[in-house]
């Protein structure tokens, strides 16, 4: 018999925890409910059934229509790419995917160390390499702020679609911008009916904690709908601040926040690709600070995932991701206990490459580092087959007791396709490390990073579209004057 | 170079080893002599074979699988370069030293060196410096190399040193020593010609000191 292991999910919860987290946030927005800074969303919700007051901006949504839209949401859905081999297809039980940490406004300087402000320059570089970085699956914008604020978004999308041919993960400032993103995507797909069919690109939308949906959060989940464009619904309640103290109170308000996301989303565009994206921070108590590194997270987020499988969605986890300065040993520690959690949670997509401190900071060595942990991540969910070949009873025989497997041919059959192959963990001697300069694994991946930004040459737009785009651009930001 | 040498480099590269063998009778056939079938096919095919190992692009099975190959080229050959006295890059014998019962890694350096060409005498583990004396002085080895994977065994490597000078064979024989814990500073320290610290590297220092000889 020939079968692949098992899938090691890791479970916090168990399925009677599920039923009442899933019954207390029917509950809570029955009887409590969310306010919707939005009109058109008041008014929407309450021509579906929901109570709404106007004065509070307060909408309490009975159950069967949680129920209703639940019923719609896909299972499934692909992360396309420009290059249809990079394609992410976010599957129930599938591989899991990655990609950096957005939003990035400072970075390390990979030639000094100097922690300094992201420009212009150093966007055009970073996009370089996470094209180049294989275990980075796609990508999202870090901003320069020697660009201009208003329209940075559609610059730093116009850069990407440069700089990669990797899907392309957006942050839109306001819901104009926010548009004329979607209509360069659709310039790149070949049509709106293309991008449609083969989103390569999308989005993350937060509720804010706790129960608070802006008018720019219901802009985007209605405007995704309409596009077909993915949207992650990132729910993150920061435990003892904008969340209970609990982790159990977290998950709870996290859920009901999805939930109410769900019923804008699905209510107007049944059928619209979402995925939970359920990222529960935590207070840091001593100094107010919201932690991304803290062990909690993991086990809170693991929760999380198990209620996203039990609503049969793809989810989103933090995965390599650090309260840390720089690159260094805390960074590197708390990364890789994270993305192992969220990995071994069942995550189809693992957030967080190359980003540190709050959120703020990106580095070029981290990205390097980062792709290397979830190569680890990827093969660590992925099991191995078993079957009688593998499980090499006959070899075992021939080679007998005291001999050893290194020259058969059962080794030389299986060399290669059994282990990942790293390209940053040392493993060779002491002499030769010494001689080639005694480097650490971040001297390494300095290395790396040099290196690619040196020779890698990113897949370019075909000339009719880089045309079109910049035609397009510059009419966008005029229009976003008015 | 001609084209069967260019082929026959590339089945050693493979690991195609009756490929090697067809093809060695055939150049032979073809006039080719047998020392340069042996230097332009299959001793530079394994040349080539080394240089992607030491670069990390092949694997220890992989180089095993391209010596086996090439063991069965010079089998056809042996006879004729027997006339010539080529036939061996050298004799090494090995063991894993008293005490010692470790002997994965000093298996995979005897593959390697016999990969390599040389003749290998492998006296397996516990070999006590009585034992490497004998065997160094009964094939007259060129290199002698011990092995240890323990701080508490690795000084017999210093016993058998010593055992070879009171047997007035340390000038005419090459010591290299390796092992997890071994270093090249112990090396010079016990009065070792070399340390390697890898398989790999076993193979080059070899032919090192068989051509310091």
């Amino acid at each position: 018999m020939t079968s692949k292991t098992l899938k090691p999910y890791l479970k916090y919860l168990s399925d009677s925890h599920i039923e009442e987290i899933h019954d207390g946030s029917l509950d809570l927005l029955e009887n409590t409910g969310i306010m919707v800074d939005h009109q058109e969303g008041l008014e929407f919700l309450e021509k579906h059934g929901a109570k709404v007051d106007f004065q509070t901006k307060r909408a309490r949504i009975p159950r069967q229509l949680v129920r209703r839209a639940l019923e719609t949401v896909p299972d499934r859905f692909t992360l396309a790419a420009r290059n249809p081999e990079k394609d992410c297809p976010l599957i129930p039980g599938g591989r899991p995917y990655s990609r950096n940490g957005g939003g990035a406004d400072f970075t390390i300087d990979l030639e000094t160390g100097e922690f300094r402000p992201l420009l212009h320059a150093d966007v055009k570089d970073y996009y370089k390499l996470m094209d180049a970085l294989d275990g980075i699956s796609f990508i999202a914008p870090v901003f320069g702020q020697d660009m201009p604020v208003l329209g940075r978004d559609i610059l730093m999308l116009r850069e990407a679609f440069g700089h990669t041919d990797k899907h392309i993960h957006l942050r839109a400032f306001t819901g104009e911008s926010l548009k004329l993103m979607f209509e360069m995507a659709v310039i790149v797909a070949g049509g709106k009916k293309e991008l449609k069919e083969r989103p390569i690109v999308s989005l993350l939308e937060a509720p804010i904690s706790p129960l608070k949906f802006l008018d720019v959060t219901v802009d985007a989940l209605w405007l995704c709908g309409e596009y077909g464009i993915p949207l992650d619904v990132c729910v993150m309640p920061i435990a003892g601040g904008t969340g209970p103290m609990t982790m159990a109170g977290n998950i709870q308000l996290l859920n009901t926040e999805f939930l109410a996301g769900v019923v804008i989303s699905q209510l107007a565009n049944p059928g619209a690709p979402l995925q939970y994206a359920p990222r529960p921070m935590a207070m840091d108590m001593r100094t107010g600070f919201s932690l991304a590194g803290s062990v909690e997270l993991g086990i809170m987020a693991t929760a999380g995932a198990q209620m996203a499988h039990f609503y049969k969605v793809p989810v989103s986890l933090h995965g390599p991701w650090s309260d840390s300065m720089t690159h260094d040993g805390q960074s590197i520690l708390e990364r890789m206990y994270m993305n192992m959690m969220a990995a071994l949670a069942g995550a189809n997509v693992l957030v967080g490459a190359g980003m540190m401190q709050q959120s703020l900071v990106i580095s070029h060595e981290q990205l390097v580092i980062d792709s290397e942990i979830n190569h680890i991540a990827f093969r660590s969910v992925e099991g191995f087959e078993v079957n009688a070949e593998r499980l090499a009873r006959e070899v075992i025989d021939r080679v007998g007791p005291g001999g050893n497997f290194v020259a058969d041919p059962h080794t030389y059959k299986f060399l290669r396709g059994e282990r990942f192959e790293p390209t940053l963990q040392y493993r060779n001697s002491r002499e030769a490390w010494e001689e080639t300069g005694s480097k650490t694994m971040v001297d390494r991946a300095k290395e790396k990073a040099l290196a690619i930004l040196e020779e890698h040459q990113p897949n370019p737009l075909p000339e009719d579209i880089r045309k079109e785009l910049d035609e397009f651009v510059p009419k966008a930001l005029k229009s976003l004057e008015k | 170079m001609s084209d069967i040498l260019v082929q026959m480099q590339k089945d050693l590269y493979a690991g195609n080893f009756s490929e090697v063998e067809t093809a060695t009778k055939t150049a032979l056939d073809l006039g080719m002599s047998a020392p340069e079938i042996l230097n332009d096919g299959l001793i530079a095919g394994m040349d080539i074979v080394g240089r992607d190992f030491r670069a990390g692009d092949l694997f220890i099975p992989e180089v095993l699988m391209s010596a086996k190959a090439m063991h069965a080229g010079l089998e056809v050959l042996r006879p004729l370069l027997a006339e010539s006295g080529a036939a061996s890059q050298g004799k090494i014998v090995i063991g894993t030293v008293a005490g010692d019962l470790h002997d994965i890694g000093k298996n995979l350096v005897g593959m390697m060196l016999e990969g390599a060409g040389f003749e290998i005498i492998d006296l397996g583990t516990n070999v006590t410096p009585e034992q490497f004396v004998q065997a160094v002085s009964e094939n007259v080895a060129d290199v002698v190399g011990m092995s240890a994977l323990l701080t508490t065994t690795m000084l017999s490597m210093k016993s058998t040193i010593e055992a070879l000078q009171d047997a007035g064979l340390r000038d005419k024989v090459k010591v290299m020593v390796g092992g997890a814990p071994v270093t090249s500073k112990f090396a010079e320290d016990i009065g070792a010609d070399r340390y390697a610290p890898d398989a790999g590297a076993a193979v080059d220092t070899a032919r090192e000191l068989v051509a310091l000889k």
